[in-house]
């Protein structure tokens, strides 16, 4: 049986001023029904381009998908026609976005812009759909549905907007839910609430979650399965609890040790020194290996690729190395 | 579901319900609309109550206002009465700016959207053709395309229309630029909207208060063009409008005042009442200026 959702070795490459340069290189992932995998990393890694490249809304040009295929349901979408992509976005495969402050559309009320969704893919009327908006902004939690559906996305909070953001992802059922940073812009407390939401509505809709974040709190409350990407690579893949107590790879365990520990004042904060390189100046060796405290020679030189050694899957010289 | 008692129904209205409460509360708009409907009135009924013809000589020439009681506001250099001119010259005068600024914003909104929304290859055609447009002096071209076709309240209209829609079309084309980068656009195409879509619900609707102003303005900049091409003798001469009162006045001015007063006051009283609307209307859609 086919994966419900399967990236292959996966290529997208951007026309810049320096010419073409690979914002995503060789990504394989997957994820099955009612999963959750989670894509860690620093901004700038292509956690956000993965999620624009399934959605068919890699800006092209300048980007452009060099190479490796999608699959939806065993359906690829890479070569799809316009029309195709189209009609699975919203209804297969849907999004929430990072910014609930700016996603909705400012001049329409919110129970209008979600009957648009449901409208876009279903034979129903104005009237059976607006009926529909109310129920999913019950489903998400918004107090006195029936009214705040003729409010403007100004007149609500982040954590309700985001909320509706998320009625308006499920409204058509989708198989796929991707969460590009969901609760980036929100506050602690109304993170922890999404989560939950988001934890029920793939109990009830059965969906797969891709979770992309770099909060690694998020990744242990949410995921089953977790990929580390660095300067467009998976570079480490796992299940959720392995990663996060046995992380392979330097930088994969550099994340796990910026998270801050209550009640341990002794306990100095870690960082990972730099930052991720520019795309353009990748050499041939490891990405990460400038920022790396265990790179020798081979790092520089040869470029690691994903391989199990041991525990899980992951692209690291040094790791490969000590389990010899 | 539906078994509770209903609740207050507070803001259960349509947009356009809403709007127009906002509407009614903006007294500047409300003035601007009572104004209007003063102007279109007498224009349109006017002749009801004043019998008069604008084009026959009635009275001695230049004869001041408010001397003889027939002729309130005088009469013009050839005797004529200058409020029938007023009242039958309202009608063509509105007509011509009304239907020159639909013109202008259906040809301007029309390129704007489309070069802005795609960029690229369509951009710089549909840009190239509006530049052409706007280098060709438009008082020239607009008097060129009517001595062309011949006057009529028609072609004059088409003239304005088609010599004033490139600002219209540059304004629509920086808005679409500047809006279609917004997130809540993506987030449309996310849910599977198509690009008509997503041109015509998604980001006019963002891109229309300064287009609803630029409109109100464009009628009240088409009254003022129809009164030029008739001040220099290329209005319609069988048919009366304030530009035309205007113009063949024009060289009695330092003689006889009023024969060019009034008209020009109509004209500004029509093109205040039609901006104070426009105002009205941006704000009563923007949806964030509305209480809560």
């Amino acid at each position: 049986m086919s994966r419900l959702l399967e990236i292959d070795d996966l290529r997208v490459t951007f026309r810049t001023r320096y010419g073409e340069v690979t914002a995503l290189d060789s990504v394989s992932l997957h994820v099955d029904a009612g999963e959750t995998l989670g894509i860690v990393g620093e901004s700038g890694c292509g956690k956000s381009i993965t999620a624009l490249s399934v959605m068919g809304l890699i800006p092209q040009p300048p980007g452009r998908i060099a190479g490796g295929a999608i699959r939806l349901q065993g359906e690829d979408i890479v070569g799809a026609s316009p029309a195709r992509l189209q009609a699975l976005r919203g209804a297969e495969v849907a999004m929430i976005f990072q910014e609930p402050m700016t996603s909705l559309n400012p001049v329409f009320t919110i129970g209008s812009q979600i009957a648009e969704a449901i409208m876009l893919h279903q034979n129903v009327g104005a009237d059976q759909a607006f009926k529909d908006a109310i129920a999913l902004l019950d489903r998400v939690g918004i107090p006195s549905p029936d009214r705040r559906a003729h409010d403007y996305p100004h007149q609500l909070s982040g954590g309700m907007r985001q909320r509706v953001m998320i009625a308006m992802a499920v409204s058509c059922r989708p198989k796929v839910l991707i969460a590009d940073e969901p609760t980036t812009a929100l506050d602690v407390t109304v993170q922890a609430q999404i989560f939950d939401l988001l934890n029920e509505i793939q109990r009830d809709f059965g969906a797969a979650i891709v979770l992309i974040t770099h909060d690694m709190g998020a990744i242990s409350e949410m995921a089953d399965r977790v990929a580390v990407m660095y300067a467009g690579r998976v570079i480490e893949e796992a299940s959720a609890d392995d990663v996060l107590d046995f992380p392979q790879h330097p930088y994969a365990r550099g994340l796990i040790d910026c998270i801050p520990a209550l009640g341990r004042p002794d306990h100095r904060l870690a960082e990972i020194p730099g930052v991720v390189p520019p795309l353009h100046l990748l050499g041939a060796g490891c990405a990460f290996a400038q920022r790396c405290a265990h790179r020798n020679d081979r790092c520089d030189r040869e470029k690691p690729s994903l391989v199990n050694h041991g525990r899980h899957p992951v692209a690291c010289h040094g790791a490969e190395e000590s389990r010899l | 579901m539906d078994s509770q008692p209903t609740q207050p129904q507070i803001a259960a209205q349509s947009p356009a319900r809403e709007a127009w409460i906002m509407f009614r509360r903006n007294v500047p708009a409300v003035i601007g609309v009572i104004l209007l409907v003063l102007i279109v009135g007498a224009t349109l009924y006017g002749s009801l109550f004043y019998q008069g013809d604008a084009f026959s000589i009635v009275w001695a020439p230049h004869e001041p206002p408010g001397v003889t009681p027939e002729f309130p506001l005088g009469t013009d250099y050839l005797g004529r009465d200058i409020v029938a001119g007023l009242l039958t010259g309202g009608g063509p005068t509105l007509a011509v700016g009304l239907a020159a600024a639909a013109i202008t914003m259906v040809i301007g909104v029309s390129f704007g959207a489309l070069a802005g929304f795609y960029g690229g290859w369509v951009d710089n055609l549909l840009m190239r053709i509006t530049e052409f447009f706007q280098v060709l002096p438009a008082l020239l071209f607009a008097m060129v395309l009517v001595t062309l076709f011949s006057p009529s309240l028609f072609t004059i209209a088409m003239a304005i229309g088609v010599v004033s829609w490139p600002q219209t079309a540059r304004l629509t084309r920086a808005e679409f630029m500047k809006i279609r980068e917004l997130e809540y656009v993506t987030a449309a195409r996310a849910i599977g909207a198509r690009n008509r879509r997503i041109i015509w619900t998604v980001i006019l609707p963002n891109a229309a208060p300064p287009l609803i102003v630029s409109a109100t303005l464009t009628i009240g900049v088409a009254i003022l063009f129809e009164a030029g091409l008739s001040f220099l003798g290329l209005g319609d001469p069988n048919v009366m409008s304030w530009g035309l009162m205007i113009g063949a006045n024009r060289e009695y001015i330092l003689d006889a005042w009023w024969p060019v007063t009034f008209p020009g006051l109509a004209i500004f009283f029509t093109v205040f009442a039609v901006s104070l609307i426009g105002d009205g209307l941006n704000d009563a859609f923007n949806p964030k200026l509305r209480e809560r």
